[in-house]
């Protein structure tokens, strides 16, 4: 594998995740010859997700047998009563991977596209040189200098290798979701094809999630939270009363855990020769904490954009804004009114939550959250406060 | 900052909000630079598995 990292590129991509194997798909398939480098030994490990995907249609991925676990038709949210409201179709519907295999399939995908990639190879430092740069990459103890006129930044949470260049994308820890899971078999799902969210103070800031999984599911949890961990929370909400006993001959097949940007996207997503995608990027549902699919969307469109560059022999920035101007076209907005609503959700109480449960009563075709704002305030007028600013 | 490697997941959320750049993970291991570590503390509000102490 050596001779992958003695070569020099038009693109270099870091980290293999599905932004990154999106974002190399399409750069090989735009004609740059293109590094993927994964500092894990194994493409997809360790699994930090509860690994709900939606529809993947619009990627031309059929959803196969190998990495589906699950079909999803819906879910249900839950309020501290136990109220349980239905949400189905539209965006609710997907599906639960096996993200070891999803990501490595995603990956694969890529290398048919053309690309090369370097496993257990970490990359420690970026300087700028001539057009481009030079990645120094620590490879089994060795170091290679590997020179590249784009850079892709798909390192997910950990948000370090766009800081090497200069970049700001570390995350404020007050806008990190602090989660743990457990994968579980034995579980006594409400249903085998709809995913259950928890509210309330079982997992403050956050919410506790069951997403069935084929044979297991994910039971987890993300919280902000400065005083108790999230692994504290979740052994709670393993025998939480909520659950009327499902979990009781429930046993784990797996832990995970990890944080999500939940803070929005960073300020800038580009510069002179290099892109931010993914996590990295703050590209995840502030709502929700969903981000696989904004990372390959939005890798997609870096992958495409560092083609057209190459193409062009042009890897400015101004050409390389073409990306942040794409991304943000199709989910700034909706991102920043997700963090508004956020914000709001993280200050209802136990009994307000209760209380919207009640307004909405049963069932949601689909989750506008206009509609559902000016119902709850019709019947709880109290609760005009939080959303105001939303509705203005 | 001291680290609990008994009780990390490797889950690099601690790297993510470290803007001194004072956290690197090497695969499943967690190495803090304390020369550069400014004691600012957001490590420990993110690690789900209170493996990091001062
Ligand atoms: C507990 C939990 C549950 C979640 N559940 C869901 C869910 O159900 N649905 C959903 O859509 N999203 C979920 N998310 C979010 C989702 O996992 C991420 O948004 C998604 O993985 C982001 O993809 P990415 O490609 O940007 O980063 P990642 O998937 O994190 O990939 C980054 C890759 O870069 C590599 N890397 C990092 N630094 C370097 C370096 N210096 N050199 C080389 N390689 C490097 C890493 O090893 C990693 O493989 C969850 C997150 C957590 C923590
Ligand atoms: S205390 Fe602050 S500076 Fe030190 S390692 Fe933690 S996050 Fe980094
Ligand atoms: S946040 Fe905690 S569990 Fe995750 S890598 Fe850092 S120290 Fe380990």
């Amino acid at each position: 594998m050596r001779w992958v990292l003695k070569d020099e590129y038009d693109v270099v991509v870091v980290g293999a995740g599905p932004a990154g194997s999106m974002a190399s798909y399409y750069a090989s398939k735009n004609g740059a010859k293109t590094l993927l480098v994964e500092k894990s030994q194994e493409i997809g490990e360790p699994v930090r997700c509860a690994e709900a995907v939606p529809k993947l249609e619009e990627f031309n991925i059929p959803p196969s047998e190998e990495f589906v676990r699950s079909y999803i038709k819906g879910g249900y949210l839950i309020a501290p009563n136990g109220r349980r409201i239905e949400v189905r179709g539209g965006k609710t519907e997907g599906y639960v991977v096996e993200r070891k295999i999803f990501d490595k399939y995603l990956a694969i995908r890529s290398a048919r596209a053309g690309t090369k990639i370097a496993v257990k190879s970490r990359v420690v430092d970026l300087y700028p040189y001539e057009d481009g740069f030079k990645v120094k990459i620590i490879h089994l103890g060795e170091e290679y200098t590997v020179k590249t006129k784009i850079v892709i930044a798909a390192d997910g949470m950990e948000s370090s290798v766009a800081e090497m260049a200069g970049l700001k994308c570390k995350k404020n820890p007050m806008e990190v979701c602090s989660c743990a899971e457990y994968e579980m078999t034995g579980v006594k799902l409400l249903d085998k094809h709809m995913m259950e969210f928890y509210f309330g103070d079982l997992s403050p800031k956050g919410y506790a999630w069951i997403f069935p999984k084929g044979d297991t599911a994910n039971v987890g949890l993300g919280v902000i939270d400065k005083k108790k961990k999230a692994i504290d929370y979740l052994n709670e909400f393993l025998e939480h009363p909520i659950l009327e006993g499902r979990l009781k001959d429930a046993t784990p097949v797996e832990f995970k855990c990890g944080g999500v940007p939940v803070g929005g996207p960073i300020e800038k997503t580009v510069d002179d020769n290099i892109m931010v995608v993914g996590d990295a990027a703050g590209q995840v549902s502030p709502l929700t904490g969903g981000g696989i699919y904004l990372a390959m969307s939005c890798g997609s469109i870096a992958g495409e954009v560092a083609g057209k560059a190459v193409k062009k022999g042009d890897y400015s920035k101004e050409t390389l804004m073409e990306y942040e101007r794409r991304w943000k076209e199709r989910f700034y907005n909706t991102l920043m009114t997700e963090l508004k609503y956020k914000n709001i959700l993280q200050k209802l109480s136990e009994k307000e939550l209760n209380i919207i449960a009640e307004v909405i009563d049963g069932k949601l075709e689909e989750v506008d959250v206009k509609k559902i704002m000016f119902k709850v305030i019709k019947k709880a007028p109290s609760l005009l406060k939080y959303f105001k600013d939303v509705i203005g | 900052m001291r680290i609990n490697y008994e009780r990390c997941g490797y889950c690099g959320a601690c790297v993510g909000v470290c803007k001194s750049m004072a956290i690197e993970l090497i695969e499943n291991r967690v190495v803090i630079y304390e020369e550069r570590c400014k004691r600012c503390k957001a490590c420990i509000i993110v690690c789900p598995l209170k493996a990091l102490e001062e």
